[in-house]
């Protein structure tokens, strides 16, 4: 079994409304999987049963064939799945090294963290990260003094340090200048491969220079599935899209 | 770790190894026994601020009612030294009775702990000093570990947890005020006997009491310090930022939120005890309202995010309390003052004197380094 996340059926009822409606798809490990939709379709609402900030009212998810529908958000974090939320979240008032060393922590016990030290594997790992989201002159700093760009880079390093095998990243490029999401992309495709990775995008420029497989949801249902081209030619998504303007 | 250590970690480590010289030697530059006896139950409010600035600073948590954790830990040691005291035993039984207990008994009762009034063989236990110096501890972190597991669990909040804890402090005021056949109600528990501990007995008009707080008060600042650097203390941090991201960072918040709410208030317990041992009484007044929210200031003015800011700004605010209280007309006006400060600091600045003291510090530390780099 190579894949890393199954969802199946996924269903929640929001007292009548059903926001994700018998959704099934299947993301293969290292996979960078783009969910597109128009606004209102389901797709925080995925991720949100997907990290178990929501529950579902049926279906299932797996993570490497092990269920993990019905588990806590910290125990589904520990099984393997970070999020990064649309709007950044960091712990402003700790600096950016402190935001780090939080997320690295290997250990979710109260008792086994009454210490100081931070494990040489930690280290390596949040100096890899630092490398990567090209933080280290700010490392002081407070997180909430960052840029918008910079938090959201920490936020995605977080999930990093946190050794997520599957990251769920909720709109990465909102509010970034032009720039801002060049590096943004880049990042994410030092990622491919290492981590298995779920992106909701609505700038076409960064999906179609970051996607491979581009999954297409709308009311709450799956409406297409495949590669960039055979989405953009799709009836069905061209109608959907149609009230919002169309892809573009 | 990356960082160096700061000016500011310096400046820190200066303040406290400062304090606890200032505490220690105190006693070398008076033998004004009263005034010593004072302070020592200044530094035990100040334990007080800094359980307060643990759960309101660190942890987000603003507890409304950490009198209720004092009261306990007050009461509990002061049944002990109640059945020490030398008027329990003047009861014409050959075991300690408390005076308050014949006083209200029926008529024709026996005058024996066990039965003497209803439920006052409670109190049988506490003929052993230990038990109640265990129970001063105990009760408070069992009740804590309770109430912390139902807020935290349902994910209470913000305000909610401050109305709930007030909450809980008035309603075991009053319980205690009820039971006043064997809590002698409002008047309290007073005319104990002294704490006595590896043969020494602690007057608390004497050296070794005010030696016995002060170093309490020294230790437990520095283990909650310890704690608070630990990578736990920094994972509690994270979820007074947002919890939620700690939750999909793979932490059972509420685990933490429950661990810190219970030190704090085994702190304020232990604060309750060695109150009593300096001050010979236990009251319900120790559960009023006002008195909860005034370690709340002294937290606030101090500084809720530094430790050793609230101790100082419970000493402080206590010292200057008691030196205007001495010219009637500040009498008056003191609560008056105390509110207009409080508020003062609230608008102005949110964390306290060590707020400032730590912006005075990095201030410092740009100079430093801007005059090292232009030399360089
Ligand atoms: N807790 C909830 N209760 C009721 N309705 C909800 C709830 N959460 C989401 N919804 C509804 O579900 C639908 C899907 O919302 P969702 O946020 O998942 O859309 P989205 O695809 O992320 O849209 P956008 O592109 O605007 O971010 C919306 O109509 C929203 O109002
Ligand atoms: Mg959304």
């Amino acid at each position: 079994m190579s894949y890393a996340l199954t969802v199946d059926g996924l269903t929640v009822d929001f007292n009548g409304f059903k926001a994700v409606d018998n959704f099934t798809t299947t993301i293969d490990t290292g996979e960078l999987r783009v969910i597109l939709g128009p606004n209102g379709a389901g797709k925080t609402t995925l991720m949100d049963l997907i990290s178990g900030k929501t529950t579902s009212t049926s279906g299932e998810v797996k993570l490497f064939g092990r269920e993990i529908t019905r588990l806590n958000e910290h125990q589904i974090a520990r099984a393997g799945i970070g999020r990064k939320f649309q709007i950044p979240s960091i712990f402003r008032d700790l600096s950016v090294m402190q935001n780090l060393e939080v997320s690295a922590s290997g250990e979710p016990s109260v008792f086994k963290n009454l210490k100081y030290s931070i494990t040489q594997e930690e280290k390596q790992k949040i100096e890899e990260v630092i490398e990567l989201t090209d933080l280290s002159d700010v490392l002081k700093s407070s997180a909430g003094d960052l840029s918008h760009g910079q938090m959201q880079w920490l936020e995605l390093g977080m999930l990093i340090t946190q050794d997520a095998k599957v990251i769920l990243l909720d709109e990465p490029t909102a509010g970034m200048t032009k720039q801002e999401t060049m590096k943004t992309a880049d990042i994410i495709k030092k990622l491919k491969g290492k981590h298995t990775i779920l992106v909701v995008e609505h700038d076409m420029a960064f999906v179609r220079d970051i996607a491979e497989r581009i999954t297409v949801m709308h009311l709450g249902k799956l409406l297409a599935e495949g590669d960039i081209d055979t989405i953009e030619k799709d009836e069905a998504v061209r109608e959907a899209y149609l009230g919002s303007g169309g892809i573009h | 770790m990356v960082e160096n250590r700061s000016l500011g970690q310096k400046l820190d480590w200066a303040v406290y190894i400062t304090f606890f010289v200032v505490v220690l030697c105190l006693p070398l530059l008076t033998d004004d026994v009263f005034w010593l006896n004072r302070i020592s139950k200044f530094l035990v409010f100040g334990l007080l601020g800094l359980a307060i600035a643990l759960s309101w600073g660190y942890a987000g948590v603003l507890n409304l009612g950490q009198g209720l954790f004092f009261g306990l830990g007050a009461y509990m040691f002061a049944m002990s030294l109640k059945l020490k005291s030398t008027t329990s035993l003047q009861q014409g039984s050959d075991k300690p009775v408390p005076d308050f207990m014949v006083w209200n008994a029926e008529p024709g009762s026996p005058t024996e702990l066990c039965c003497i009034v209803p439920g006052s063989w409670l109190w049988l236990p506490f003929q052993s000093q230990t038990f109640g110096m265990i129970m001063a501890i105990v009760l408070p972190i069992v009740v804590a570990f309770v109430v912390g597991s139902a807020i935290f669990r349902l994910r209470v909040s913000g305000v909610y947890v401050a109305i709930i804890t007030l909450a809980l402090v008035l309603l075991v005021r009053l319980l205690i005020i009820d039971a006043q056949p064997i809590t002698n109600g409002f008047n309290g528990l007073t005319d104990l006997g002294w704490l006595e501990l590896f043969g020494i007995e602690f007057d608390p008009y004497m050296y070794e009491t005010y030696y016995l707080v002060a170093v309490s008060c020294c230790l437990i600042m520095l283990a909650a310090r310890w704690l608070v650097s630990t990578r736990a203390g920094l994972i509690l941090q994270s979820t007074r930022d947002d919890a939620n991201r700690s939750r999909y960072l793979g932490y059972d918040v509420a685990a933490y939120q429950i661990f810190f709410f219970v030190v704090s208030a085994a702190i304020a317990g232990f604060a309750g005890m060695l109150y009593v041992v300096a001050a010979e009484f236990a009251s319900p007044t120790f559960l009023d309202i006002s008195f909860s929210i005034s370690m709340v200031v002294w937290a606030a003015v101090g500084g809720r995010s530094s430790l050793i800011g609230a101790v100082i700004g419970a000493v402080l605010i206590n010292s200057i309390e008691a030196s205007v209280s001495e010219t009637e007309i500040f009498k008056e006006a003191w609560k008056l003052i105390i509110g207009v400060i409080f508020i003062f600091v609230v608008l102005l600045l949110p964390r306290g004197i060590a707020g400032v003291a730590r912006d005075f510090a990095r201030w410092l530390e740009d100079k430093h380094l801007l005059s090292t780099s232009k030399r360089g």
